[in-house]
């Protein structure tokens, strides 16, 4: 049998556990006993009991199974026949897999096709050995909370207590994730920098990803420097986008906050939301489309000889574009925390509003806008599909904004398109570069943090 | 201190000008100045505003101009295809509705529990410290780096098949988690305590005063952080792209196990087409995708508006 | 010995009123001393002029500001119902009542801060010299210099005690060069009784002093624009008692320096420190006169009722 049938054979034992508890339960009622809890809690007990453990076991098999399969199938004597070389045996397991879920029809390799029945029988063999237990656990834990229920029995603490260990699950699977995240990232990068020196990934300035498909393969130098791609990401999103955005996100915030009367803020503020919620998708497209033959061009005229249809101008300016609404919303946020009183002891005495906003308000309000400003660089640093479709794929050290250059995150989509060969140093790469924004990601966001917790005013 | 402007004792007529520096037109001049500078820092941040929308302006025309004609019934219904007359986005849509229902079915629920036991039953101590730090870490966390987690984890450990919509709403449910997270949190700490008192009061258990009544005052807060987390991964596309969703499909996903593409990807697959007709489909595309955005945003503001409580 | 007229009913505030007003009236003939100790009256020249009828004439001669029939409309609520009044330069004049009955609302017209509140209508005339304030030609930077405000709760700039006071001379450009910046500092924080407590730390936050001593660094940044009016509104509300009798103390230095208007919930403290009281309530102004008389001899019930605590 299948583990679906499993699955379903559960649930109805688990559904039939509980109409009989409720059943049992309203019967106790009725005959005139006060219950503890209401017979409903006494039925979704039981159903717990008999579902949760049987189904977590089925979790845990499932995986537990396939390597059970795979090496069942490997002590076959067709198993032992196979190949050595590694990648090579696994993609005939898998292909052999394949065939027998019914997937697909053959694979490329011939020892594939005879594998697959083997495969089938072993699969079913273990399948039906899992499904049976998992049956069994249901069967023996509904009886088990059945035993359980009474007139004392307090079921809505049991019930609640389940609720509980969910609740918890739920928020656990938060650091789940994020610890999911660093040892991914990590794992894969140690393999990486098993075979590319820390060093030279860290500080060197060339970037040539080839690795060597086969063992045998010539030509296989790869170069794996990635200076200049941290360069491109900081010239694109630090710099030029910050240069875009911070002004104008700024005198954005100021003027819907200090000058626009309060209908047009009304309009203004979601017209700017609606700019924070384009695609970036759909921004990288138009860059590439529109905006950058233009800032070609513009270089073209100027004199720039290497202007080049995928500058770092062009996705930097619509990057810049695209944050303008975070660097505005955290910049409203710390010019609305002043308080009025701030700014009405400067109107007494015969400042004009501008004066007001330049010497008392934003240097009241800086800590904020400094921590926005942050954290609109981590967004930026991270983006990447602007980057993807308007900036290049050529690792450039340049300071000329009309030149193209690469970002990490380009890189790591270049890196993982294509043919994958999991384990060459050239998909790796990817991770390693994955890790190192992620790491800095975190410390811009951390310092944001503590800038405004630091120097934020405490207005009471 | 310059200028002693009046005497105690009698002199002046009481309706007279005082004479001090502001009233001999001595600080004309610098006021006026003043004034000038005021007029033009306005200006500069109606400038600043004015281009903003002017760009979002420019944008939403370039695509609606280069698009609209492509916005057939065929374009709406057909598939994916080599030929760009014979091109559409039915495919990429199914695909997106698809993953999109793991995400909700995924985020949601582990999000608003999540949220519930952070701001209801967790005890301040270290450990609830490191979720909290967790989620609001992760909220800013790239989005390609969920990609990665999803290429590693879902695909390279767990085998799932690649460039489904399994694999893909798994990968952005752990991405939307988080922004569901704090915008639960943000509306379960806007319900007064008067009312858990008042349940307390009748005597409800802690669960149920959470499960029965502080979670639907909160449900429209909730609702609205959902729906702007579910634009955005609609939105989404360089973690798709790392889960393998870069590859043509031909016909729309029957379940959630079938390769499929979605919108934004089907959007980047075609920008990079060379032939001049995609341009077209690309932009006709994109004018759906923004459509869906607007809807959603506007619902969830409509929402927010409506059922918004002041307490 | 004045034998002043016995008011109906005897209470703690008039005699307050007479004896603090007659203090007041010595000290400043003989030297300052701490208002709070009441001394036996001495009369001196000026004390008799100001208790005699005051004359019609004089107080024209004086009249800084003057207020007539002023009304105040927050959108379509009237908060402000026809208001006459007059700010002498040479006088503290206090405005009473109880809360809420527009006592702020009317000093914010005075130095047009209300313009900031949107929705603020003012109707009536202001004039400040005979010049109307609300003229469309008055340029409301240079009036709100000429006109400074203290307000409730002390609201110094979040930078150092030296920036708080030279922030005003700086945007209006009163100083040529920072030694003439340094004395104009200087003078204003002796002027507010700071001096000598600050001039050590003159780069420290503002905000980090006491809350008297705050309150005192507002009233040096006012002075240092040169006003010839200073609004208070409500200046010691938030302070304790010590710091509010040094603040009382400066206020009485500083008349006659400038015109001084001071609105105030505390009856006491109205009659310790002005000359002139308008009494208001619910946005009307019920009535308006010297000190004395509205304290002991009061012509309108409503006063005479707020006076004795009928009502808060």
């Amino acid at each position: 049998m299948s583990l679906t049938i499993a699955l379903v054979a559960i649930l109805l034992v688990a559904a039939a556990a509980g109409f009989f508890a409720y059943r049992k339960v309203k019967g106790l009622r009725r005959s005139g006993e006060r219950l503890n809890s209401l017979p409903i809690y006494h039925a979704v007990h039981v159903l717990l009991w008999a579902a949760a453990p049987a189904l977590l076991f089925l979790a845990v098999w499932s995986p537990v199974q396939n390597m059970l399969v795979e090496q069942a199938v490997l002590a076959t004597p067709a198993g032992r026949a196979l190949p050595d070389f590694e990648m090579q045996r696994d993609s005939i397991l898998e292909e052999a897999r394949d065939i027998a879920l019914g997937a697909r029809e053959a694979g490329f390799n011939p020892e594939s096709t005879t594998l697959a029945p083997i495969y089938k029988s072993e699969m079913s063999r273990f399948a039906l050995a899992g499904g049976l237990v998992s049956i069994l656990i249901s069967l023996v834990a509904a009886l088990f909370a059945l035993r359980r229920l009474g007139v004392q029995f307090r079921a809505r603490t049991a019930v609640e207590r389940w609720l509980t260990v969910l609740l918890v699950g739920a928020s656990l699977i938060a650091i789940l994730t994020t610890l999911g995240i660093v040892l991914s990232l990590l794992f894969e990068s140690m393999r990486f920098f098993s075979m590319v020196n820390a060093g030279e990934f860290l500080f060197g300035t060339t970037w040539s990803p080839q690795t060597a498909i086969r063992a045998d393969q010539a030509g296989s130098s790869g170069a794996f420097g990635s200076v200049p791609l941290f360069w491109g990401t900081v010239f694109i999103g630090a710099i030029i986008a910050m240069i875009v955005a911070v002004p104008l996100g700024l005198m954005c915030a100021i003027f819907l906050t200090q000058y626009a009367p309060r209908k047009l803020r009304a309009w203004l503020k979601p017209i700017l939301e609606i700019l924070a919620g384009v695609p970036t998708v759909v921004y990288g497209y138009f860059a590439a489309l529109t905006v950058a033959p233009i800032v070609r061009d513009f270089g073209l005229a100027i004199g720039v000889s290497s202007a080049s249809s995928e500058s770092a101008l062009a996705a930097g300016l619509v990057m810049g574009i695209m944050i303008i609404p975070f660097v505005s919303s955290m910049a409203d946020d710390s010019i609305a925390a002043v308080p009025q009183a701030m700014r009405d002891g400067s109107l007494a005495l015969g400042a004009t509003q501008s004066e007001t906003i330049k010497k008392v308000i934003l240097p009241a309000a800086l800590p904020g806008v400094v921590g926005g400003v942050l954290l609109a660089v981590s967004r930026a640093i991270g983006e990447t599909m602007i980057v993807v479709m308007a900036a290049g794929l050529a690792a450039n050290l340049t300071l000329n904004p009309f030149e193209s250059v690469t970002t990490v995150t380009t890189q790591i989509v270049q890196l993982l398109t294509g043919d994958q060969e999991f384990d060459s140093a050239k998909t790796l790469a990817a991770f390693a570069l994955g890790l190192a924004l992620f790491v800095i990601t975190l410390i811009l966001n951390l310092i944001a943090l503590r800038v405004v917790r630091k120097y934020q005013e405490a207005y009471e | 201190m310059s200028s002693a402007p009046h005497s105690m004792s009698g002199g002046q007529a009481s309706s007279a000008l005082v004479q001090s520096r502001w009233t001999d037109g001595s600080m004309d001049a610098l006021v006026r100045k003043r004034y000038a500078s005021e007029r033009r820092f306005r200006a500069l941040g109606f400038a600043a505003v004015a281009l903003s929308v002017a760009f979002l302006a420019f944008l939403l025309a370039t695509m609606v101009a280069k698009g609209a004609s492509g916005l057939t019934m065929g374009f709406l219904t057909g598939s994916d295809s080599t030929d760009p007359a014979m091109a559409g986005v039915w495919g990429a849509l199914k695909g997106s509705f698809l993953t999109i229902i793991v995400t909700m079915a995924i985020a949601l629920p582990v999000g608003v529990l999540s949220a519930l036991y952070l701001e209801e039953f967790a005890p301040r101590n270290r450990w609830t410290d490191l979720i909290e730090v967790s989620i609001n870490n992760l909220a800013a966390v790239p989005s390609i780096i969920f990609g990665l987690l999803g290429l590693a984890v879902f695909l390279n450990f767990m085998h799932l098949p690649r460039s489904a919509p399994l694999v893909g709403g798994l990968t952005l449910a752990l991405m939307t988690m988080p922004v569901i997270v704090i915008a639960g949190r943000n509306a379960v700490k806007a319900v007064p305590p008067s009312i858990r008192d008042a349940a307390l009061g009748v005597g409800a258990s802690k669960m149920q005063v959470v499960f029965h009544h502080v979670l639907p005052l909160a449900l429209p807060g909730i609702l609205t952080g959902t729906i702007i987390g579910m634009a955005r991964a609609l939105g989404e596309t360089a973690p798709l792209l790392m889960i393998g969703m870069r590859a043509f499909i031909a016909s729309p996903p029957q379940g959630i196990t079938d390769p499929s593409s979605v919108l934004p990807v089907q959007i980047f697959l075609w920008s990079d087409e060379v032939d001049r007709a995609f341009v077209e489909k690309t932009s006709a595309a994109i004018i759906v995708l923004l459509v869906f955005m607007l809807l959603m945003n506007g619902l969830a503001i409509y929402l927010r508006n409506r059922f918004e409580r002041r307490w | 010995m004045t034998k002043e007229k016995q008011s109906i009913v005897p209470n703690p505030v008039t005699s307050t009123a007479v004896a603090a007003e007659a203090a007041a009236d010595q000290r400043d003939t003989m030297g300052g001393e701490s208002p709070i100790e009441v001394r036996s009256v001495d009369l001196s020249q000026d004390a008799l002029e100001d208790q005699t009828a005051a004359s019609s004439t004089d107080d024209e001669r004086t009249t800084k500001m003057r207020a007539r029939d002023v009304h105040v409309f927050y959108g379509s609520n009237e908060a402000i119902k026809g208001v006459d009044v007059d700010i002498h330069d040479d006088k503290v004049t206090a405005f009473i009542g109880p809360s809420g009955c527009g006592k702020s609302t009317f000093l914010r017209c005075l130095n047009r801060m209300n313009d900031t509140i949107a929705g603020a209508r003012v109707t009536g005339s202001i004039s400040l010299d005979g010049q109307d304030v609300y003229a469309s030609d008055m340029d409301v930077v240079q009036l709100r210099a000429r006109v400074g405000m203290v307000f409730q709760k002390p609201n110094p700039f979040p930078k150092s005690i030296y920036e708080n006071v030279a922030y005003g001379p700086r945007i209006h450009g009163l100083a040529n060069g920072k030694s003439e910046l340094d004395s104009i500092v200087e003078g204003s924080l002796k002027r507010a009784g700071l001096w000598d407590e600050v001039k050590d730390r003159l780069d420290e936050s503002g905000t980090a002093l006491s809350g008297g001593q705050q309150q005192r660094l507002c009233i040096a940044r006012a002075i240092a624009v040169d006003p010839e009016v200073i609004l208070m509104d409500e200046p010691c509300s938030a302070l304790d008692p010590i710091a509010t009798a040094k603040i009382e103390e400066l206020i009485h230095e500083l008349r006659g320096r400038y015109a001084i208007a001071i609105v105030t919930h505390n009856m006491q403290q109205a009659a310790r420190v002005s000359q002139r009281t308008a009494f208001f309530h619910l946005g009307e102004m019920v009535e308006y006169g010297r000190t004395k008389d509205i304290f002991t001899n009061p012509r309108q019930q409503r006063t005479q009722d707020y006076i004795t605590g009928r009502y808060g």
